[in-house]
């Protein structure tokens, strides 16, 4: 078995260098690659079509290029991936396929067509209203119109059991990585955050069946005598961040004030993996109905869900963690996203929860000053369990 | 069983150190003031108040520290930041404050708090200098005048002029651009003292103006700092004796909680506490049914055990 050490360092690499792992494997498959931006995309669709679905993330390189395309009150994962795209970094990609999912991403797929012209960019729709009779529908519909540009973009149809098996690949892995989830939860795995992230977001990258084939191999390693986690650390809840991957540096500096994260709705965390596809029956309708359930699984503040509340969900699933507060990262200028944390502030004050907002950008961090942030928010989930158990601080060991 | 307690602010501009007795009570205090986190004045701090209270650094029952350099001192048992140490300081010299704000060299924070000294929330800067001990620092060296100085000018002004940037950088500019003008240093001042308070206002604006305001930190000594904050909150600013050695004291006491609760699960008697429990017990004739013999009232009293029935057979009459 791969020892679990050198799983995190290929897991980090795909992350490190996304288009580095796309253009190898292009040249060692001769296959197609087809990029898409975060949210919705149905991978399985593009994977069925032999090619390598690749979700774009945010690069680490300062914004340069890009500057010259969008504005720099876009968020930053459309300024950075319009920067990829101007700086030639997404060359790698025989397509793109772009949702609707907030006016940034629109924005920012239209700079993508004039920065790679002779790219071919796949434009889909999705209903944003999710309770209406219609939904299913016409989720459907746009899935069929995905489909068959698709199959127009690579010259062949995209059969259905190449899709049900695709389905059926891309559940084992998102299955192996909840059962990571549910591990660190139930304290059976020690995981910080970042080795969390890596899983994740190398899932958007990697070939598939490579990638699960190392996921399931660090299941299988969790038996081991690893570390366990600080005892009196304070369980964290992270919530936010739709669309890029909370930078690592961030995660390993809220861990390190003494904290350990045991659950998110992070998009590079449990919102991707949240829901299954169907196996049975019609691919297509799987996957409308997909699109339905991992809304309802893990709430979207871009979607309309009238039957289930974000503030409710993130409440709900912080007491099934055994989590102590939540820190929420929100992206600068994500616009769904400032929009729905006023109602989840409330609900959070009211059920006596406490929780931190840390907005992050693209091009800078102070660390050390939130740091301080952070580790007064620690302490005072600390000095509240202290003065509830014997009045007894508990501050860091200097 | 060792007696005192150190509490250390390692803060970005200058270094305070508190030592307090086992009822909590400031023996010794210091503040040295030497440029950034700067190993020699936290040496200095704590040599300084160490020989002030004849007592040695194998004498504290605990050490905590607290600033921007918490991290930096081997004599530290444990650290807090200085949000956690400023509420309860703050608390700690004015009992009834609800609100603290804290203006320091690089950040300015407002803490809503309990009783008890624990923060309830919190809001700090979170992108410049803007509304710090820096800001003023960056300022007084644009306006050629000492940092001392400052508030002494500003409460002169006599126009209102407007700094609005939130950057110390641009509000420097801005400062030049004015004098460029030709308003006076006294207006200008008045500007720059305003632009803080309104930073202020904005940080109290987001953990709530619930009661007393208690202001801590160096820049609490500066008298047009207090007056303009004062007008925009609309409320007086309860100022404590000595303002910047909050954080020392909160971490002091912070330690002085560790170190009890250490010593009260080995069992040993903090003789302090007795006595400070024995005198409320004696000064409110804590015994049901007293008439002024505490003695006699104990013989018709319902039984009692443990440590208050030690403490009441300690009691003597008090008439």
């Amino acid at each position: 078995m791969t020892p679990r050490s050198e799983i995190f360092e290929v897991l980090a690499k795909v992350c490190a260098d996304p288009m580095g792992y796309a253009r190898a494997w292009k040249t060692r498959t001769g296959r197609r690659v087809i990029g898409s931006f975060p949210m919705n995309f149905p991978s399985e669709m593009a994977h069925a079509a032999g090619a390598l679905p690749l979700i774009i993330q945010e690069a680490e390189d300062p914004i340069t290029a890009g500057h010259g395309l969008l504005f720099p009150f876009y968020c930053g994962f459309t300024r950075s991936a319009v920067d990829q795209a101007a700086k030639g970094d997404l060359a790698v990609l025989d397509a793109i396929m772009f949702g609707d999912h907030c006016v940034q991403l629109l924005g920012a797929a239209d700079a993508v067509r004039v920065a790679l012209p002779d790219t071919r960019v796949i434009f889909f729709q999705l209903i944003s209203s999710m309770c209406d009779p219609w939904t299913l529908g016409r989720s459907k519909e746009s899935f069929e119109k995905l489909r068959f540009e698709l199959e127009d973009f690579i010259g062949e149809p995209v059969r259905d059991d190449a899709m049900r098996a695709s389905i059926a690949l891309f559940n084992r892995g998102r299955q192996a990585m909840r059962e990571l989830y549910r591990m660190r939860v139930e304290g059976r795995v020690a995981l910080t955050a970042r080795e969390m992230q890596y899983v994740v977001k190398s899932s958007m990258v990697m070939d598939r069946a490579e990638h699960l084939e190392l996921v399931e191999a660090l299941v299988a390693s969790a038996s081991e005598n690893l570390p366990q986690p600080e005892k009196r650390a304070v369980r964290l809840h992270l919530s936010g961040h739709f669309c890029q991957a909370p930078k690592p540096e961030l995660l390993d500096m809220i861990e390190g004030c003494g904290a350990i994260v045991v659950g998110d709705d992070l998009y590079h965390g449990y919102r991707y993996i949240s829901t299954d596809v169907g196996e049975e029956g019609n691919p297509m309708d799987s996957l409308a109905r997909w699109y339905l359930d991992r809304n309802t699984g893990v709430p979207c503040p871009t979607r309309v869900q009238n039957d289930v509340d974000w503030d409710a969900f993130l409440l709900d699933a912080m007491r099934k963690e055994s989590a102590e507060g939540m820190i929420v990262l929100m992206a600068k200028f994500c616009e769904p996203h400032m929009y729905y944390y006023p109602e989840v502030k409330e609900a959070f004050e009211k059920a006596g929860m406490p929780h931190l907002l840390i907005e992050t950008e693209h091009e800078s961090m102070a660390l050390e000053h939130m740091r301080t942030r952070v580790e007064s928010f620690l302490e005072l989930i600390k000095r509240r369990r202290g003065v509830a158990r014997a009045n007894t601080p508990e501050g860091e060991v200097a | 069983m060792k007696k005192h307690v150190m509490g250390i602010d390692f803060g970005s501009t200058t270094a305070k150190a508190v030592i307090v007795d086992m009822r909590g009570r400031i023996i010794a205090w210091s503040v040295s003031h030497m440029g950034a986190v700067s190993d020699a004045a936290v040496h200095e701090a704590v040599a300084d108040v160490l020989t002030q209270a004849s007592l040695k650094q194998e004498d504290m029952g605990r050490c905590v520290s607290t600033g921007y350099g918490r991290r930096m001192l081997d004599i530290a048992d444990k650290n807090f930041t200085e949000i956690t140490c400023h509420a309860r300081g703050a608390v700690a010299m004015v009992p009834e404050a609800r609100l603290v704000i804290d203006i320091g060299g690089q950040d300015s924070k407002t803490i809503a708090v309990d009783a008890n000294g624990l923060v309830a929330q919190f809001a700090m800067n979170d992108r410049c200098a803007a509304g710090t001990g820096k800001f003023l620092e960056v300022l007084a060296r644009a306006m050629e005048i000492e940092l001392e100085e400052m508030g002494d000018i500003a409460m002169k002004a006599q126009e209102e002029l407007k700094i609005s940037s939130m950057c110390a950088t641009f509000a420097e500019t801005e400062v030049i651009s004015l004098r460029a003008e030709g308003h006076s240093k006294e207006n200008v001042l008045g500007a720059v003292h305003q632009s803080i308070a309104t930073r202020t206002l904005g940080l109290v604006n987001r953990v709530g103006k619930k009661g007393p305001a208690v202001m801590t930190g160096g820049v609490a000594r500066n008298k047009a700092a207090v007056h303009y904050i004062e007008k925009v909150l609309g409320i007086p600013l309860i100022l404590p004796e000595t303002p910047q050695i909050a954080g020392a004291l909160g971490a002091a006491l912070i330690g002085l909680d560790d170190y009890k609760a250490e010593l009260a699960e080995s069992g040993q008697t903090i003789e302090e506490d007795y006595e400070v429990d024995a005198q409320m017990a004696f000064d409110k004739a804590c015994v049901t049914g007293c008439k002024g013999d505490p003695a006699e009232a104990e013989k018709n009293a319902p039984a009692v055990t443990g440590k208050l029935k030690s403490m009441m057979s300690n009691l003597q009459k008090h008439f």
